[in-house]
């Protein structure tokens, strides 16, 4: 796990690249590695490449990057995780190429000796990394399936930048910081910035699941090598006997943790009183690991309360046999983390602070890695949308269609005073009839009609026309994955889970130096269930993985009411205390409080603060 | 395009220069080339080039452009000027060819009419002649990531370094330092920027002992008024007017020169700055627009900020001279036709792929 970055002066027009910059945007990132750090220049000084290190796999400083295969023809930089590195180190060997290391960082290299491009496809894991190839002179990059790695880049018509945050690349200084206004737009529509697009105009996201190349004086667009609705789509076709899911999953989640266990460090694991994070430990158990350390938060303010995850953790731990670290956070420590915690956020983002503390905690007690159970919900059908946004769809799709229908029961709902208590039933009608127009209804916090009045005009305008919201929800649907579960999924996990869970796990867990794996976000085991998806809930979907253990879960876990990793957010921010006991059953309305604080502080952190601010409807 | 063989000025190079890359691809059998003006009279074409003579009225140009390209069935249409894009984009879209649309700079500064930005937006490629002009158009496109690639200004190998005194005697300077401008007289306030030379020219004659002359290459309905400031400021005898000076005797001229200064708010590229560098002579501009591109943001010519000009002037004058042979060598680096060449064709090969 670690932060890279790079600076490729490919325009014969351009200058040199200054290892000032390459310095700075390198050491922006000093907590993704505070073990070590290296730099890399070509001969000809039109490309350089940094890193910094966070030691897992190999932990000798042979393994340090940049790194360089024997002829020094291929050199890379690579943040990530590669699970199924030893099975491709054996086909490696057995074609005839040597190691010096154990670290996964070497696999990648030659494997793109032998398979170039094509090599994505064989990776399991999490990963964002760039190649140079001194012989062709041409850079690849490449970013795992699902996202869960970052990588931004940037492009200014002479010289190519990217890097694992947006703020190192600013931190850089060549940068422009305009502000992007797809990613204003999208922030206050979806509480976190839909990739490609950031905060600024001049830096983008290369999507999940993409490579790019950058040859003979020009950059490719990013091609797409995998996404989430291919695995599902190709998965449908291969529906035939459901009988086998109960011991497929446990034996595909097995798998995947035994993968996600890999390393030469203690792997710890998060744990709720949920049932991703509880089978996880017991899978952990089952994978061998002998010492389990489970980390749980705790809030006075939930003490006596459903959310309150310690007592059903601490059952779970003891279950398990796991050593439990209750770690307790107050109001007071929220507000003084906070201004940290603003800096940290890469991108803002509604959420994020409950990941900050427990990547706190793990750090405090020494871990350096811990396993998590985000994406259960994507993967099993845990969440409510996945009953929610078929039954909108079936029951919507005719009347949405009726001219003026959308345009009545916005006037209706206003009339009635719903619209008040609720602002987005004013676009149930326009929305709900199609599966992008529903999951936008169900994720997003505002509506773009909302928005008006309240972000400018130009900017509100603009930003839509980038957006293409409703455009780039479908996008994630293509190809259709085939049945009603599928296509929530495939919305689930590139949207929501991408752009905002994943990516707050990303920024919080690394300003503690700390590496988070995700089980239950691995594109094998989503191949694997792929055939089950569209029956998945009936199959018995989560509850199947609260039994994958071999000791299954308590009886306890199962019947408790979801309630998600959260933290009394709405309590705690200065702003929302005033207004709390009216809202205080309206979650929604506190999040939406919280966005508008969460960009404020953004832009007042960003260089380019005073455009951001302007253009944001929160004055700081 | 507005106007290519036959034309003066920057955007007549530029295309000229993209056209007879083009026509260099192997894959490239013909390109037919409809102009709006050719005042000069029309020099040999490259091979495989066919210009039509100039055709003034917009609606008559539309017209044969339609004919012209119903009858040849091009695979690309090169859109040579924003104005240009709604009729290229209905060729295109008529004939199915792929199109190709060239922004040259100052026309994407303003907010541009959705009527001209739809068709950058449906280009296949949009060629930019610098990364401020790229810039422009990321700011104002309604696409998440407009398909740019920044192409820009090459030198024609007739700028070359030579002889220096003998282009000074040429000139009848003796001694004196000169500061040259090449570019035309605009009537826009402060636009190419004669005035900010103008006005340091008495401060700067009583600094530098061996006096200070600025020639003024270039026509237009400015130079009255530019005159008279050099008379109100008593520096009349420092000024030249050249008026136009005909390509071929650019080298010379810029040979001539101790400086080319050319502090203009208003480059989209600012060619003149390469052709000044590609024959050995020291260039200063500001930190605007596609400037900075020119001058390679600093390392080959002086890029300063507005207010930093007048200092920065008065110190390159009294700077130990540069070495003409590196300067020229590393313009052409950058800039030289054979850079400029390959990423044509390497575009080609991108629309071919």
């Amino acid at each position: 796990m670690c932060g890279i970055n790079g600076i490729f002066a490919y325009h014969p027009a351009s200058s040199s690249p200054q290892e000032g910059e390459l310095l700075r945007t390198r050491d922006a990132m000093v907590a993704r590695g505070p073990d070590g750090q290296g730099i890399f220049w070509n001969q000809k000084r039109r490309i350089g490449m940094g890193h910094r290190r966070l030691a897992i796999q190999d932990l000798s400083d042979r393994a340090n990057q940049p790194m360089h295969c024997p002829h020094q023809r291929f050199s890379i930089v690579f943040n990530g995780e590669i699970y199924n590195c030893s099975e491709l180190r054996r086909e490696l060997i057995a074609q005839g190429y040597g190691f010096r290391t154990t670290s996964d960082t070497e696999v990648l290299l030659q494997l793109y000796a032998s398979d170039g491009s094509a090599m994505v496809a064989r990776l399991r894991g999490m990963f964002a990394f760039a190649i140079w190839d001194n012989q062709q002179e041409t850079l690849f990059l490449a970013r795992d399936p699902y996202g869960i790695k970052p990588m931004y880049i940037s492009d200014d018509g002479w010289t190519f930048r990217f890097a694992s945050q947006v703020k190192a690349l600013l931190a850089g200084g060549n940068i422009g910081n305009e502000p992007e206004p797809a990613g204003i737009v999208g922030f206050h529509i979806w509480g976190s910035i839909p990739e490609p697009f950031t905060l600024y105009r001049d830096i983008r996201a290369l999507p999940a699941g993409h490579t790019q190349l950058i040859r003979n004086g020009h950059v490719e667009a990013p091609k797409p090598y995998v996404s989430i609705a291919d695995i599902l789509a190709s998965g449908a076709q291969r529906t035939s006997n459901l009988d086998g899911f109960q011991h497929d999953l446990r034996q595909a989640a097995l798998d995947s943790v035994k993968a996600h266990l890999i390393g030469d460090v203690e792997v710890g694991v998060f744990l709720s009183s949920g049932i991703d994070s509880g089978a996880l430990l017991g899978l952990m158990r089952d994978a061998g690991q002998q010492r389990v350390r489970a980390l749980t938060l705790s809030f006075a303010e939930f003490v006596g309360t459903q959310e309150d995850e310690t007592p059903l953790a601490s059952q779970v731990a003891a279950h398990y046999g796991a050593e439990h670290i209750v770690r307790k956070v107050t109001q007071s420590e929220f507000q003084a983390d906070l201004p940290n915690i603003m800096l940290a956020m890469d991108q803002p983002s509604i959420d994020g602070i409950n990941s900050w503390f427990i990547s706190k905690a793990a750090k405090e007690v020494g871990l350096k890695v811990v396993l998590s159970g985000t994406g259960g919900d994507e993967l099993l059908a845990g969440y409510s949308s996945f009953i929610e946004v078929p039954n909108w769809v079936k029951l919507m799709r005719g009347p949405s269609l009726i001219p003026g229908a959308a345009a009545a029961s916005r006037f209706l709902a206003r009339l009635s005073g719903i619209g008040v208590a609720s602002p987005k039933s004013l676009g149930f009608v326009e929305f709900s009839g199609t599966y992008e127009g529903s999951y936008l209804l169900r994720r997003g916090l505002f509506l773009p009609r909302e928005l008006q009045g309240f972000l400018p005009p130009d900017v509100l305008s603009l930003g839509l026309k980038r957006l293409g919201l409703l455009k780039r929800i479908s996008s994630s649907l293509q190809p259709d994955p085939g049945s009603a579960i599928g296509r929530v999924c495939a919305m689930e996990s590139a949207n929501y889970l991408r752009n905002q869970l994943l990516r707050d796990a990303d920024w919080a867990s690394m300003a503690h130096s700390l590496e988070l794996r995700t089980p239950l976000v691995d594109s094998v085991l989503l191949n694997q269930m792929a055939p089950y998806m569209p029956k998945i809930r009936a199959l018995g979907g989560k509850a199947t993985l609260a039994g994958s253990p071999s000791r299954p879960l308590p009886e306890e876990v199962l019947v408790r009411r979801k309630t998600g990793f959260v933290v009394p957010l709405s309590k705690w921010s200065h702003m929302e205390a005033k207004n709390f006991a009216a809202n205080a059953a309206n979650k929604g309305q506190a999040s939406r409080q919280w966005a508008l604080k969460v960009i404020a502080a953004q832009a007042k952190d960003a260089e380019g603060k005073a455009q951001i601010i302007k253009q944001s409807p929160i004055q700081v | 395009m507005t106007d290519a063989y036959g034309g003066y000025g920057g955007i007549a190079q530029y295309n000229r220069d993209i056209l007879t890359a083009l026509a260099q691809g192997q894959i490239v059998t013909q390109i037919d080339v409809m102009v709006r003006l050719a005042p000069d009279a029309a020099e040999t074409l490259p091979e495989k080039i066919n210009q039509a003579p100039p055709i003034k009225g917009r609606v008559a140009y539309a017209f044969a452009a339609l004919i012209k390209a119903l009858q040849t069935r091009p695979q690309l249409v090169f859109s040579g000027h924003i104005y240009h894009g709604p009729l290229a984009k209905l060729i295109s879209k008529l004939t199915g060819a792929k199109l190709v649309s060239q922004l040259h700079g100052t026309e994407i500064w303003d907010q541009v009419k959705p009527v001209h930005l739809e068709p950058l937006d449906q280009s296949d490629r949009v060629l930019c002649v610098s990364r401020h002009t790229k810039s422009c158009l990321d700011r104002q496109s309604q696409l998440a990531q407009p398909n740019t690639l920044v192409i820009p200004n090459t030198v024609d190998a007739a700028f070359t370094v030579g002889d220096t005194q003998q282009a000074k005697a040429k000139f009848g300077i003796e001694g004196e330092k000169v500061i040259l401008t090449v570019a035309r007289l605009d009537t826009r306030q402060g636009y190419k920027g004669h005035d900010r030379i103008i006005r340091e020219l008495s401060h700067l004659n009583s600094t530098i002992s061996e006096g200070v002359i600025y020639l003024v290459a270039g026509q237009g309905p400015d130079l009255p008024r530019l005159a008279s400031l050099a008379r109100e400021l008593g520096v009349a005898d420092k000024v030249r007017f050249m008026g136009k000076v005909p390509i071929d005797g650019l080298p010379d001229l810029y040979r001539a020169a101790d400086l080319f200064a050319l502090p203009s708010t208003g480059e989209g590229f600012g060619i003149v700055f390469l052709e000044a560098m590609a024959c050995g002579t020291h260039a200063i501009g500001l930190n605007i627009g596609g400037a900075p591109d020119a001058l390679a943001d600093g390392e080959l010519g002086i890029c300063v900020e507005e207010s930093e000009f007048p200092a920065a002037l008065a110190k390159a004058l009294q700077a130990p001279p540069v070495d003409p042979i590196a300067l020229s060598n590393a313009v052409r680096a950058r800039f030289g036709r054979e850079a400029f060449t390959e990423r044509v064709l390497g575009l080609l090969s991108t629309l071919n792929s």
